[in-house]
């Protein structure tokens, strides 16, 4: 290693450990690998700025979190929540499983899991505390579980970014997520099932027959978006991108225009609120084309690839070790950092291997997932805790089932690449 | 008159990135209605979205977002006593703070060199496109330069 490398790390870690702002962090450490080598330190600027001049597709991402924004402000995930409680609320542990119904139809309006458990999750949690037989950490577990699916049905912020570093059709990836985030749901269903049934957990309250027609109108209207979203990508009509536009033009009409649901001053903070999650996804990013930078100068991808390949892993054992490792880091680090410097380093070992890239990129963004609720550092944790106060050893402690059922899935995912090639191959993708 | 004054400026800062960000949303939808509803593809919306995006997204990270709204790995800051807490985040603004200004000349001189070449639709220089990212670099310098000031200070405590 050399010595500007091992400036980097240093620097990288000790600023982390030290609770600066990881995008930060990041952009310090690679400005301290150019110091030490001596290099211009104008290649900061260039290698950011053509960076993100350069990642058209990049602009999905504050296009669909202002889109998940605008849904959760303007009582969508309301009348989500009403249409899924007529469809499953009278299954034992009913409000649990119209949490996770619900999480499915948000994500094929929304690519991030954030945007699900802060919407959705949320209603469900404020009913599901309202009742004795749901602990607050069950309830929070569920929510935090069920979230993991916003980014694996279409769209997608994660598989977009992943698109971007590895070169792979949007398209192919967002479809190949879908039957993926199916299973995941089914999986856990059938955990909160048996959970309920052993704990007793109650059946929603029957909603009279006399309300359905007026619950499911109001539930019909948002259900279109997808059916706009998946057809009008998968058709070609428009570029992901222009999907997300559509998406959060959808969602403003329906809420501004529809429901009436903002005021200027609600919008504006939507607005706002959407600016800042924005950038601080991209200035991760950003830092991380400076931080690959440095990587590839070094050769770090390279000698990755060379060390794998005298390992002699098959395809099998390589997409096993990758997962076995990206679980463990998934717990220290945020999802955007293994993305975006993790994953860029094993794409040349996965092409050599001859794996096909939207399989790795769907195992490795399910994966990702749930590194968002695995303790110490798990978003999904952190954002619940801080919207209903619900503590985090709780919710870990209740939802360890369901951690297990979603590392299974990972694995069927793993093992048979056809649950995630089957559809994108049948609507015309071919492995290169 | 300090402090009112600092408010204001934050708000103006976020009225422009609320603006920055509209405005890249309405770019879209020129762009779909312009090709959808009148089968005219326009070639300048591409451009100027991806330079909205810049803008809005550095404009943000320098002047709008707060530390605390960052991703950032918190847990052995959260257990620590606050003496110690008080050390990590003067280290940690004095190692950014110092990075962020060591790079700063280098990338004012790459952002003005970048003059020479236009954007190839609208013909905008990229100075302009990349300026904003001097302007982070600068807002990282004195943010922390501040911060740092105010942990120094008699009531540090509140500064945490």
């Amino acid at each position: 290693m050399s010595p500007a490398l091992v400036t980097l790390l240093v620097v990288l870690v000790s600023a982390m450990l030290l609770r600066a702002p990881i995008a930060f962090a990041m952009l310090a450490s690679g400005i301290a690998y150019l110091i030490v080598k001596g290099h211009d330190l104008g290649l900061a600027a260039e290698q950011v700025l053509n960076g993100l001049y350069n990642g058209y597709v990049l602009l999905a991402v504050p296009l669909f979190v202002f889109a998940a924004n605008l849904m959760n402000a303007g009582t969508i995930s309301e009348r989500l929540f009403e249409l899924s409680r007529v469809l499953v609320g009278r299954m034992r542990g009913g409000l649990a499983q119209v949490d996770i119904l619900v999480s499915v139809i948000f994500s094929g309006m929304s690519g991030s899991a954030i945007a699900d458990a802060a919407g959705p999750g949320l209603v469900t949690i404020k009913q599901m505390l309202k009742k004795p037989e749901y602990t607050p950490g069950f309830a929070g577990a569920v929510v935090v579980a069920s979230a993991t699916i916003g980014p694996i049905i279409p769209p997608s912020i994660p598989m977009v970014i992943y698109a971007l570093v590895s070169g792979t059709s949007v398209g192919a990836l967002f479809l190949g997520g879908i039957l993926p985030g199916l299973l995941m749901a089914a999986l856990l269903m059938a955990g909160v099932h048996v959970i309920a049934t052993r704990r007793n957990m109650p059946k929603d309250d029957p909603i009279p027959a006399g309300d359905y027609p007026g619950i499911l109108l109001r539930g019909f209207l948002p259900l279109t978006l997808p059916v706009v979203l998946l057809a009008g990508i998968y058709s070609g009509a428009f570029t992901p991108t222009e999907a997300a536009a559509v998406a959060a033009l959808h969602a403003l009409i329906l809420a501004g225009g529809v429901y009436r649901a903002f005021t200027p001053k609600a919008l504006f903070a939507v607005t706002l609120e959407s600016l800042r999650s924005s950038a601080v996804i991209t200035m991760i990013i950003a830092a991380a084309y400076l931080l690959n930078y440095a990587f590839a100068t070094e050769g770090v991808p390279g000698q990755l690839a060379l060390w794998v390949a005298s390992l002699h892993l098959g395809q099998l054992q390589f997409l096993l070790l990758v997962n076995a490792v990206f679980l463990v880091l998934g717990c220290f680090l945020d999802v955007s950092v293994m993305l975006l410097v993790f994953v860029p380093m094993l794409i040349p070992t996965a092409r050599l291997l001859g794996v096909d890239l939207v399989h790795f990129g769907v195992v490795v963004v399910v994966n990702m997932m749930i590194g968002l609720i695995t303790p110490p550092f798990g978003m999904l944790l952190f954002v619940t805790n801080a919207l209903t106060g619900i503590p985090l050893k709780d919710m870990v402690r209740e939802g360890w089932l369901f951690t297990v059922l979603l590392v299974f899935a990972l694995l069927l995912l793993t093992l048979f690449p056809q649950i995630v090639l089957w559809l994108p191959q049948s609507m015309g993708y071919v492995t290169h | 008159m300090w402090k009112t004054g600092l408010a204001l400026l934050r708000r103006a800062a976020q009225g422009v990135g609320v603006l920055l960000f509209v405005l890249l949303f309405l770019v879209f939808v020129v762009q779909i209605t312009a090709r959808f509803v009148f089968n005219q593809p326009l070639a300048w919306t591409d451009e100027a979205a991806v330079i909205l995006y810049l803008w809005a997204i550095l404009w943000g990270s320098a002047l709008v977002c707060r530390d605390r709204e960052h991703v950032a790995f918190d847990l052995l800051y959260q257990n620590a006593a606050p003496r110690v807490q008080r050390a990590m985040s003067l280290g940690s603004c004095a190692l950014i703070g110092v990075l962020a200004t060591w790079a700063l000349p280098g990338s004012v001189d790459y952002i003005f060199f970048m003059r020479r070449e236009s954007t190839p639709v609208m013909g905008l220089p990229f100075h302009w496109v990349f300026a904003p990212f001097a302007l982070l670099l600068l807002a990282l310098a004195l943010r922390y330069a501040l911060r740092i000031y105010r942990l120094l200070g008699k009531d540090w405590q509140t500064h945490l």
